[in-house]
């Protein structure tokens, strides 16, 4: 079985915009994904969440689409569509039947142009109100729900850029101004900040005579500020630990782990090694701890790849009832170092790379995916070919590869371990909690 | 032109290209067995799915829980691949076995390179026919069940789920309860019941086997009779599963508006359920019923989000519809707000129920809605895998073969009169019940002023806390 190539052009606009469209005709739908070299690793200290926010206040109309227009106009096509931000980036995405493609451009390029003809008071306070109740919804109200900006601040010192969450605190949220607003769009808003990629049953010629006419006059910004050196010491130096009381019946233990950088071939090692750890039954985690010892009721591992200084690997283990959660913590770890000191079987390897193939194909079909990977590759990497490299990339990992990066991740010094424990009496109000807004 | 000039012009779209859902061929084998495949060009990926028309809603209530935990099961171990050798074997084809209960069904299905088809399907048949049902895997999978349940409860999402529908419905219907079961009844299970219920299961009139991929120089029912023939020559004389069923109970509890508030101290937000007893699939004003639902709360702009997220930032997002099954699931809107807000944000979730009900929606609410599920459609339908998913519901529900092809006509056809009369004959304001999962010291106090209907506080739930489960005696939850 070989994936098919996926076939497509890159350039830039005179403004520096990049463009990457990928023709193939399977299905009568396209996909556009516009990925902006901006996310929350830009935020300053007493801003954090902005990021996020502003991704909110896109929604809210420019100067030639309404407030909530820019959802009814896109749905109205039978289109899809939403928006995401992230540590290294901010990215909005339109799936179309292909006969609405220009209404997808037109809809993006009308919000990089004029954006903040649209903004006021009143949607920015509305939306704030709305990320709130995300954070509540997604972080405050849900049992475990702090594990992953935990995580985030224990593996990057407090002056990082990754330290703190995408989500932001309440106080950072409400001391977003209108200014604050605009000054983010006028400096990282910009089409020489921004990868737009297009895939599916497109004409390329049109959609790039679309782009130019829609896009061609934004003007660039020539200033935007390179972030400072984000470089940190490839292991964390001593292990970090803390234990949060929290309403939740069982004990969990998170993992966290510094790890190579998003497109360092060893951070690929790094995912099939999560793979053979915890992908689905047959894994190790899940075959000791699970099924054979009984003393995890889950368990999971992965890889979180980020540009600037270091990944972070993370797994969890909820400890059964009656287990002492330290035995479940020794497996997990045991399971984990035994990785960096023996190499892995070849038919653990052969069941590792058959599923990763088919785990690639089945995303690869979709013309999103195919968008948001272009993209991704070209704006955090600046390489989209990886789209046809990556599952070759895997698919060559060896077991001398992934033992050595195991040794170099897996070890005490490098590692933070997050336990929640059930809370002892009815939890304090949460911090956050506030009156209505 | 300026810049100006090209962005006041909205664009017009182009000429749609012909679509149609994918054409599907059925075949009867010999065995009984039905064989359903689709070809769709161009797809390496080949998506595989067993299905039987049987679910949790065919369980006795003292056998809840049985059969997602046999389906569970049903992966721990075969005659010829004992213990993990099964799922190591479909990892060595690149594909992971599934095997799913839901309320109407079970299926057991694979995705995998079209030219390791025959393999998978072997897996599949082995998983299907010859489970052994290792009882020290089965108690294995039935404590996990029971520390699930712990956490449900801990989770205001899950808790407010389960505390719905034992609100909505009569504790006769099966959907007043999970459908993995409850403490009551998934402690008791062992490897006989789930015997049982395999033994059930294994009926060839029940089943059917979807296939969808590019399907070039693949002869599925020829492999299908080879692999899976036996499977009906294992089971005799058992009595055909014969259309229509009779109809799952699903009667309401409800005969008046009620509000329930399960207190979880501390809590930042309120999970919020407003509804009752909805409607089963196959019903004739479906298309209607869908329309209707996708103005009131299935679109990002629809009327809920326009009006408590995009408007009041009471939430993150509020949806509602039908969860429409063999029987009929519940009818909710589904939201959760800051705690702060829970009166009014109710108090808007009703005036929209009434005004849907009692006035025409407009034409342009129409339009968007109609242009949505019409245009959305060929991007659903994308990959075999949802094509192949679709097709499998059509079999479960008993649905004609054209209903998917006859669909985007029959949505067109939809009138703001036919939204109204859906929305006056199905939403029932009369019986509304209200359930929460919130902060009862911040909240009761304003919920019982605002008379949205008699109210009941549980507050003997402390979240957190694990309570010993002990299945001999039943039912805890203290409503």
């Amino acid at each position: 079985m070989t994936a098919p190539t996926v076939r497509f052009t890159d350039e830039r606009l005179a403004n520096g915009l990049r463009l990457i469209v990928a023709e193939d005709h399977l299905a009568p739908v396209v996909a556009v994904c516009i990925w902006y070299a901006v996310g929350s690793k830009n935020e300053v200290p007493g801003k954090t969440g902005f990021a996020h926010l502003f991704e909110h206040v896109m929604f809210q109309g420019s100067r030639h689409v309404a407030k909530t227009e820019h959802m009814g106009l896109v749905q109205a096509a039978g289109g899809t569509l939403n928006g995401t931000t992230w540590l290294d980036r901010t990215n909005y995405f339109e799936t179309m039947p292909s006969h609405q493609l220009e209404l997808a451009l037109w809809l993006e390029a009308d919000r990089m142009a004029t954006l903040l003809d649209a903004l006021n008071q009143e949607n920015l306070d509305n939306q704030r109100d709305v990320v709130k109740n995300e954070k509540r919804s997604s972080y405050d109200n849900r049992p475990y729900g702090e594990w992953s900006n935990k995580l985030q601040a224990h593996l990057f010192p407090p002056e990082h850029p990754y330290h703190h969450p995408t989500i932001g605190s309440m106080e950072d949220l409400d001391a977003a101004s209108l200014e604050d607003v605009a000054a983010f769009f006028r400096t990282y808003y910009a089409p020489n900040n921004a990868v737009l990629a297009i895939a599916g049953d497109v004409d390329p010629a049109q959609a790039r005579a679309w782009v130019e006419r829609y896009f061609g006059g934004i003007a660039a910004n020539p200033k935007i500020p390179p972030l400072g050196d984000m470089t940190v010491p490839a292991i964390l130096g001593a292990e970090s630990r803390e234990i949060v009381e929290d309403q939740v019946p069982l004990p969990r233990h998170y993992f966290g782990f510094r790890a190579p950088r998003f497109g360092d071939p060893r951070l690929e090692a790094l995912e099939v090694a999560c793979q053979i750890l915890a992908g689905g039954k047959g894994s190790r985690l899940y075959r000791r701890l699970v099924r054979e010892e009984r003393i995890a009721q889950d368990v999971a591992f992965f890889a979180l790849g980020f540009v600037g200084g270091a990944s972070i690997a993370a797994g969890e283990a909820t400890v059964r009832p009656g287990v002492d959660p330290d035995v479940v913590e020794r497996a997990f770890e045991e399971e984990l170092e035994r990785l960096g000191r023996e190499p892995v079987t070849a038919d653990e390897l052969a069941r590792a790379r058959a599923l990763i193939e088919t785990y690639e194909l089945e995303a690869l079909q979709r013309v999103d995916e195919r968008a948001d990977r272009l993209a991704m590759f070209a704006t955090l990497l600046d390489d989209p070919d990886l789209i046809n490299r990556q599952l070759d990339r895997y698919l060559s990992v060896t077991p001398a590869e992934i033992q050595a990066v195991a040794a170099e991740v897996f070890r005490p010094d490098n590692r933070v371990v997050l336990t929640y424990m059930p809370a002892s009496g009815p939890a304090a109000r949460s911090a956050d909690e506030e009156t209505a807004a | 032109m300026t810049l100006e000039e090209i962005l006041a012009a909205r664009p017009t779209p182009g000429q749609p290209r012909a679509y149609s859902f994918p054409k599907f061929e059925r075949t009867v084998l010999p065995s009984g067995l039905q064989v359903l495949t689709v070809h769709v060009p161009g797809r390496p990926l080949v998506s595989a799915n067993l299905i039987f028309r049987i679910g949790a809603v065919d369980e006795t209530a003292d056998l809840a829980g049985a059969t997602v935990l046999m389906a569970r099961a049903m992966t721990e171990g075969t005659e010829r691949y004992p213990g993990l050798a099964l799922i190591e074997a479909a990892e060595r084809l690149g594909s992971t076995l599934h095997a799913d209960a839901s309320w109407d069904a079970f299926a057991a299905s694979v995705e995998v390179a079209a030219s390791r088809l025959r393999a998978a399907l072997e897996l599949l048949d082995e998983l299907v026919e010859r489970p052994t049902f290792p009882a020290e895997e089965v108690a294995r999978l039935r404590d996990e069940r029971l520390n699930d349940l712990l956490q449900m409860r801990a989770e205001p999402r899950r808790r407010v789920e389960q505390a719905f529908s034992q609100t909505i419905f009569t504790a006769e219907s099966p959907y007043s309860r999970l459908a993995g079961g409850d403490e009551s009844t998934v402690g008791r299970l062992t490897r006989d019941e789930l015997v049982g219920i395999h033994r059930a299961l294994l009926s060839p009139e029940r089943a059917a086997l979807v296939v969808g991929g590019d399907l070039t120089g693949l002869d599925v029912p020829r492999m299908a009779e080879e692999v899976l023939g036996s499977l009906a020559r294992r089971v005799s004389g058992r009595p055909a599963a014969t259309l229509p069923w009779p109809a799952p109970v699903a009667d309401s509890a409800v005969d008046r508006p009620i509000v329930r508030l399960y207190h979880r101290p501390g809590s930042v937000q309120s999970e919020v359920r407003i509804g009752h007893v909805g409607l089963p699939r196959r019903i004739p004003d479906f298309h209607a019923v869908q329309v209707m639902a996708a103005i009131l709360g299935g679109l990002f702009n629809s009327r809920l989000q326009l009006n408590l997220r995009e408007e009041k930032g009471y939430t993150y997002g509020v949806g509602a519809g039908f969860d429409m099954r063999r029987g009929a699931g519940p009818f909710g809107v589904r939201t959760a707000v800051q705690t702060a807000v829970t009166v009014p944000a109710i108090s808007e979730a009703l005036k929209e129920l009434h005004r849907i009900r009692d006035t025409l929606v407009t034409e342009a609410e129409l339009a968007v809605a109609r242009d949505y599920m019409v245009g959305v459609f060929p991007l659903r339908f994308e990959t075999p895998g949802a094509v192949v998913g679709a097709i499998g519901g059509l079999f479960v529900n008993g649905l004609p073969d054209d209903e998917l092809a006859r669909y985007r006509g029959l949505v067109e056809a939809v009138t703001a009169q036919d939204v109204q009369k859906a929305a006056h004959e199905h939403i029932r304001t009369d019986r509304l019940a209200i359930v929460l999962v919130g902060d009862a010291d911040v909240v009761a106090k304003d919920l019982e002023a605002a008379g949205f209907g008699e109210l009941e506080v549980i507050r003997d739930e402390v979240p957190g806390e694990i309570e010993q489960v002990d299945p001999s005696e039943g039912d805890e939850e203290g409503e």
